[in-house]
């Protein structure tokens, strides 16, 4: 009898489940049904989104919009969020809203994964500037609001370098005359790192010498990853690594994090979001730390290109798009918004929040920095405009690390490296089904 | 309750308990592996207009085969697999089978304490280890290399192009060596007493009835561990992917597994993982098959 009852009691489970998997299912079905007609009653989005200050910026929505309330979910980093969505959207279950990197947008407009809401963004667009504004449409279409820049700039580590006695560089060979400066006076130190799987830096530097990774005529494709410009920075680059002028190791590990902490790491020729990443690793160098414009290759030039910076967009499985394109327009033109943005050590998209920066705190790392923001405007004024990003930017940018790691290891040339990642970025398009030009 | 009554209800009984196994195997195993082997057989090509147009899955035949076949990378991680498992396999169950056996051993002292101490690593997560290991490997905060250093021998290039083998592995058989040691200890606790009783009147030494008497009878339990061994090592994933990002050593398809993941999710190519999951799931069956041919005489003639 006892065991009569427990299997019993197991059926009745079973049948329970299978009530709540086809209540559940009529339930999606009759969401789906209403989408087309005018949404009565709160609606609950899902949105996805690293950064530090994301949380603030949800609940303040969420307070400001009673009808609309958002849930936010950190699912990693940028690279994480990317393949996170295509995944989660194929399957269906994908947020309404997530932040991506400009450099994804593409690859994620091919998977079909995000949806055009230029129907909402009227209002909005003259809110930004229109080199940014063009950072997120395609052909007419908008596939998201641009949320932060990340414009290229020197971050250093000021009083290291006041107490080696040694200049800030003006030109990357000035750079290089600088890192030599280093290795003399404090041999265990290093000016910077060349760290093999940062492919958005080693973009942004080769975009700033003129090299375009990807171009589009027509329907027809070319990609430069190996083009003149990008040969000539990987050649720099590899001078500096020949003399052991700079450390080749993978950035932000434990080793690189030790070494910064007690300040055998110079610098780091990165974006404008890094303060914030670095003040996470180091904050006992808070305040030591200072930015200054990225090196140019010809004195007097200021041209930098982005490196990472992101949009807030709105899934094609969104079931409630305006809402999302309402959500993603809030978060990235409002004040409140735009000013806890700032809080958390991000350079907004948008105009307005530009301008506000300038009566703003600078962020903790470079808190001695009075003119931090001033810097930041003008790296920000001299970006390239109109970066192209190519349809498998995650193709080329695993096919560059792998490339460029195994040139650090095995001590052959980086030019190599990237003409191997162009190959392998031609043949994954052709095999996809694009017209490249040149084969 | 009758017997005849207990014969009808007899016939419907032995369906009704393998049901719950059945259900679970189709639901969880036998349908994601035909949806894997429909994916492998599925691309996505472009389609439509526009600067970009929209990938879209179409049937593309053993396309994805043929390219997982050819992929120098997908072999090279085998080899790369084989070089790891030749240092992490042999040594595991060597060291599982030393300490079962002094375990095993009437002399040995502080047993309970032994085992528990042993078999504890196994209870760490391997992500947890690895990153453990990656700690003391990263030549900053390396114990071992601060020793080194202090000595004036340098440091020790654990995670280095001569290093990284040892050092995975190491990481492997730290963790696996308790697990192990468990089984076979288990089957050396089953080993009738008179029979080392017997060897021992005979006059033979400890070594002796290890080697002759022991060793023989717990064959079974080191094949069990060995096929164990092989199939875990070729699904290593947990490890190298855990220590990637400390080294350059480490590249996205440094084993097989690290490839499928990288084309499905870094280069957006489901099918094309899809089909190198196959390859490596028939492979890891392939192998287990013959190893389990070639060992049974061997493990039954243990019995005999």
């Amino acid at each position: 009898m006892r065991i009569r009852g427990a299997s019993g009691s197991i059926a009745a489970l079973g049948m329970a489940a299978l009530l709540a998997a086809c209540s559940s299912g009529a339930g999606g079905g009759d969401s789906a049904a209403t989408t087309p007609a005018a949404e009565s009653g709160p609606v609950t989005l899902q949105f996805w989104c690293w950064g530090s200050g994301q949380k603030d910026k949800v609940a303040a929505f969420n307070k400001a919009h009673p009808d609309i309330q958002v849930q936010h979910t950190d699912v990693g980093g940028g690279t994480d969020t990317a393949a996170k969505l295509l995944t989660a959207g194929r399957a269906g279950n994908g947020p309404d809203a997530a932040c991506l990197e400009y450099e994804s947008l593409p690859a994620m407009i091919v998977a079909g994964a995000l949806a055009d809401i230029s129907a909402h963004t009227g209002p909005i667009k003259d809110a930004f500037s229109p080199d940014v504004w063009t950072l997120t449409s395609f052909d007419g279409a908008v596939y998201g609001v641009p949320q932060d820049l990340g414009p290229m700039v020197f971050v250093y580590n000021r009083k290291r370098f006041d107490e080696l006695k040694i200049e800030v560089p003006v030109t990357w060979q000035d750079f290089a005359d600088v890192a030599a400066q280093v290795r003399k006076k404090d041999p265990e130190a290093y000016l910077a790192t060349f760290a093999p799987a940062e492919f958005g830096n080693f973009a942004g530097l080769a975009q700033q010498a003129g090299a375009s990774w990807w171009k589009v005529q027509g329907t027809t494709w070319s990609v430069g990853i190996a083009d003149a410009p990008s040969l000539e920075v990987a050649g720099f680059w590899q001078g500096l690594i020949d003399k052991d002028l700079i450390k080749a190791q993978p950035l932000l590990t434990p080793e690189w994090n030790n070494q910064l902490n007690k300040g055998k790491i110079l610098s780091w020729p990165s974006a404008l979001w890094a303060p914030g990443v670095l003040y996470g690793i180091a904050e006992k160098q808070a305040g030591d730390w200072a930015i200054a414009p990225l090196p140019q290759w010809t004195a007097g030039d200021a041209r930098v290109a982005f490196q990472g910076g992101s949009a807030l967009a709105v899934t094609k499985n969104s079931k409630h798009v305006q809402a999302a394109a309402t959500f993603a327009a809030w978060m990235n033109t409002d004040k409140t918004a735009n000013d806890l943005q700032i809080a958390a050590g991000e350079y907004p998209a948008s105009l307005a929040g530009q301008r506000a920066t300038s009566t703003s705190e600078p962020p903790k790392l470079v808190g001695g920095q009075k003119d931090y923001w001033q810097v930041a405007a003008k790296a920000a004024q001299n970006t390239i405009p109109h970066i192209s990003w190519g349809p498998n930017v995650g193709t080329a940018s695993s096919a560059y690390q792998d490339a460029v790691a195994a040139a650090v290891r095995d001590k052959t040339p980086l030019a190599d490296a990237l003409k191997k990642t162009q190959q392998v970025v031609v043949d994954d398009m052709k095999a996809t089904g694009f017209q490249v030009a040149g084969s | 309750m009758t017997a005849p009554a207990g014969a009808r209800r007899g016939s419907r009984a032995p369906y009704l308990f393998v049901a719950p196994a059945v259900v679970l195997f189709v639901a969880f195993l036998a349908v994601p592996i035909g949806y894997a082997v429909y994916l492998s057989v599925r691309g996505l090509r472009l389609t439509g207009t526009g600067i970009f147009g929209t990938r879209q899955e179409v049937f593309v035949g053993l396309d994805n085969y043929a390219r997982t076949l050819t992929d120098p990378e997908f072999w090279a991680g085998f080899g790369r697999l084989a070089l790891y498992g030749l240092i992490s396999v042999p040594l595991t169950l060597g060291l599982a089978l030393l300490f079962a056996l002094l375990l095993d051993y009437a002399g040995s002292r502080g047993r309970r304490f032994s085992r528990t101490a042993i078999f504890l690593p196994y209870a760490i997560p391997g992500v947890t280890a690895s990153l453990l290991w990656g700690f003391m490997y990263l030549p900053s905060t390396s114990p071992f290399s601060f020793l080194t250093r202090e000595l004036g021998l340098g440091e020790i290039p654990f995670l280095g192009a001569g290093g990284i083998y040892p050092s995975l592995a190491n990481v492997a058989i730290w963790g696996g060596v308790g697990f192990n040691m468990i089984i076979i200890y288990t089957s050396l606790r089953g080993i009738p007493a008179e029979l080392s009783d017997a060897a021992r009147i005979d006059g033979a030494s400890e070594w002796r009835i290890a080697w002759h008497v022991k060793i023989p009878l717990v064959a079974p339990a080191l094949v069990l561990t060995g096929l164990f061994a092989l199939i875990g090592t070729l699904q290593v994933y947990g490890e190298p992917t855990t220590l990637k990002p400390m080294t350059t050593e480490i590249s996205q398809t440094w084993v097989p597994l690290m490839l499928i993941y990288r084309n499905a999710f870094l280069r957006d190519d489901l099918p094309l993982a899809s089909a190198a999951s196959v390859v490596l799931a028939a492979g890891t069956l392939a192998v287990s098959v013959v190893l389990l041919k070639l060992t049974q005489r061997r493990a039954l003639g243990g019995m005999r």
